[in-house]
């Protein structure tokens, strides 16, 4: 909302009125925390719109890069984290290479996606990877087709990874504990299953 | 004189290509190159998912990977730019930022090494080794080099047309790699070339495979019109076949494909070939060596061209 100024003369008042953007909802810890996580200059940002311009994501959705950006500097922190967008991002980073201010805007999607899933807001499909290397160290497990192709080349059926050694599986267990990642990832997906039954 | 690295796999090779992991330790043994697997390894751990919901457990995890090559002492190589997003750069930021190489160190002390009889956990994260993608193996003389690449050809893939997808994780962001241009680099094109196919240029090469971020996860249409475009400029180049050096893009592309077909109704039929698999191809391995036959798009319009 402007603020007025007061000015005995109308027409002064209306030439001069105030333009600034004020929000209710800006949090100025939020741009404090997205810069530390990410560790770019993300307060730096100019607006050029460099980096939606390089964006592969852009042309076929309605994510903006650059309106990432500017929602960190004005320190719009639900308005970032809850716009589904946020997870539209590749990781391509040729913004990154791009920006003529030298901010890594990738990382700063990244720390707010950090920030999203602490507050529970992630796609499930980021969740069931964390499960699934919960459950045997890899991301894509092997199967039966791919283990009768191996051993046709000469290769051992299982890779000489956590496959093999499951004995290593307690410790990447012990590290995903520790960060409480998987129990957060059980809850998540077991309140999307519930909703989508 | 032959030099020895830990082989890193990652997931997608070894449990989807596998002939890009056989291809990987038999053609590189033949440039010098000797690959010991790294045992126990994970995950390396993906870096769109793992990266978005928390990046210390990511970190944590691919130091955990890191220092499994440490005990070896040997420099890590692998074969899948996502792989190396993860390894190559946790290796690099663990090393030069001492807060974060502590915050690691402080969950690794409870991570107990299951090679060490003693039980005593020793997972420290040192900073001794380095990290390579097989690819910057092949190309840099010191190691390898492009002449030591097309000499090992025994079967040039002369009269071929290929086009290369050089990812995205491998170069970028240039600030923090080494490669240099990262607008139009050639050095692949070299590498292809050395095998005696024609290595093409086309629009918009340096253009995401669109899988990264988790978007082909959350989005598959979205991923998949990412894919398409690449097909479109490939296609409108003439191109035989395209070439990358991360076994996820090819996922993208391979898979990809027939998911475009399903979703779009268009079918390109473009044969995707890791570097690997072209390389073994040229040392004369047979399409079954390579398992050729688990590509998603057959491989033939382009093996009938060589063989
Ligand atoms: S390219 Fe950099 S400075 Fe320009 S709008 Fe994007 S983040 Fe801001
Ligand atoms: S890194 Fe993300 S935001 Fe930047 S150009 Fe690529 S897809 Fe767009």
């Amino acid at each position: 909302m402007a603020r007025t100024k007061g000015y005995p003369d109308p027409k002064l008042e209306t030439k001069l009125r105030d333009r600034y953007l004020y929000r209710t909802d800006s949090n100025p810890d939020f741009s404090k925390k997205v810069k530390d996580l990410s560790r770019t200059v993300s307060h730096m940002c100019f607006q050029c719109g460099t980096c939606t311009g390089s964006c592969p994501s852009a042309p076929r959705s309605s994510y903006r890069i650059r309106l990432f950006m500017r929602r960190n500097v004005l320190g719009l922190e639900e308005e970032s984290l809850t716009d589904p967008d946020l997870w539209l991002c590749t990781t391509c980073y040729s913004c990154t290479d791009r920006c003529p201010r030298d901010i890594a805007p990738t990382d700063v999607i990244m720390s707010m996606r950090n920030f999203a899933y602490q507050r529970g807001i992630v796609p499930v499909n980021f969740l069931k990877t964390v499960q699934a290397i919960y459950q045997s160290g890899h991301g894509v497990p092997n199967n039966d087709v791919n283990r009768a192709a191996r051993v046709r080349l000469g290769l051992a059926k299982d890779p000489p990874t956590t496959h093999s050694h499951p004995e290593y599986l307690p410790g990447i267990r012990q590290i995903l504990d520790h960060y409480k990642v998987k129990a957060q990832a059980d809850k998540i997906v077991a309140e999307s299953e519930k909703k989508g039954a | 004189m032959a030099k020895d690295y830990a082989l890193f796999l990652g997931c997608i090779a070894p449990n989807r290509y596998p002939g890009c992991e056989s291809a990987g330790i038999s053609c590189s043994k033949k440039v010098g190159i000797n690959l010991h697997p790294l045992k126990g390894a994970s995950c390396c751990p993906a870096p769109g998912a793992f990266g978005s919901i928390d990046l210390n457990v990511f970190m944590a995890m691919a130091a955990r990977n890191i220092v499994l090559a440490e005990k070896m002492g040997m420099d890590i190589a692998l074969e899948c730019n996502g792989c190396y997003k993860s390894i190559w750069e946790v290796n690099h930021k663990l090393k030069h930022n001492d807060d974060l190489r502590d915050a690691v160190n402080e969950v690794l002390k409870t991570v107990k090494d299951p090679s060490d009889p003693s039980g005593k956990s020793d997972m420290e994260f040192k900073g001794t080794i380095d990290v390579w993608h097989l690819i910057e193996l092949y190309y840099d003389p010191k190691v390898c080099g492009v002449e030591k690449i097309r000499d090992s050809v025994t079967r040039p893939l002369t009269g071929t047309r290929i086009g290369v997808h050089y990812g995205c994780h491998l170069l970028k962001p240039k600030k923090e790699r080494h490669f240099g241009d990262t607008e139009n680099p050639m050095w692949i094109e070299e590498l292809v070339a050395a095998l005696g196919a024609e290595p093409v240029q086309y629009r918009k090469k340096m253009q995401c495979c669109g899988a990264g971020g988790g978007v082909r996860g959350y989005d598959l249409v979205h991923s998949l019109d990412i894919t398409n475009e690449k097909m479109i400029n490939l296609h409108e180049a003439k191109v035989d076949a395209v070439t990358e050096v991360c076994p996820f893009c090819q996922l993208e592309f391979d898979r990809g494909q027939i998911e475009i077909q399903e979703k779009f109704g268009k079918f390109w039929g473009l044969p995707v070939l890791h570097y690997n698999e072209l390389l073994g191809l040229a040392q004369g391995m047979s399409p079954t060596d390579l398992a050729l036959d688990l590509h998603a798009v057959p491989v033939d319009p382009f093996l009938k061209k060589i063989l």
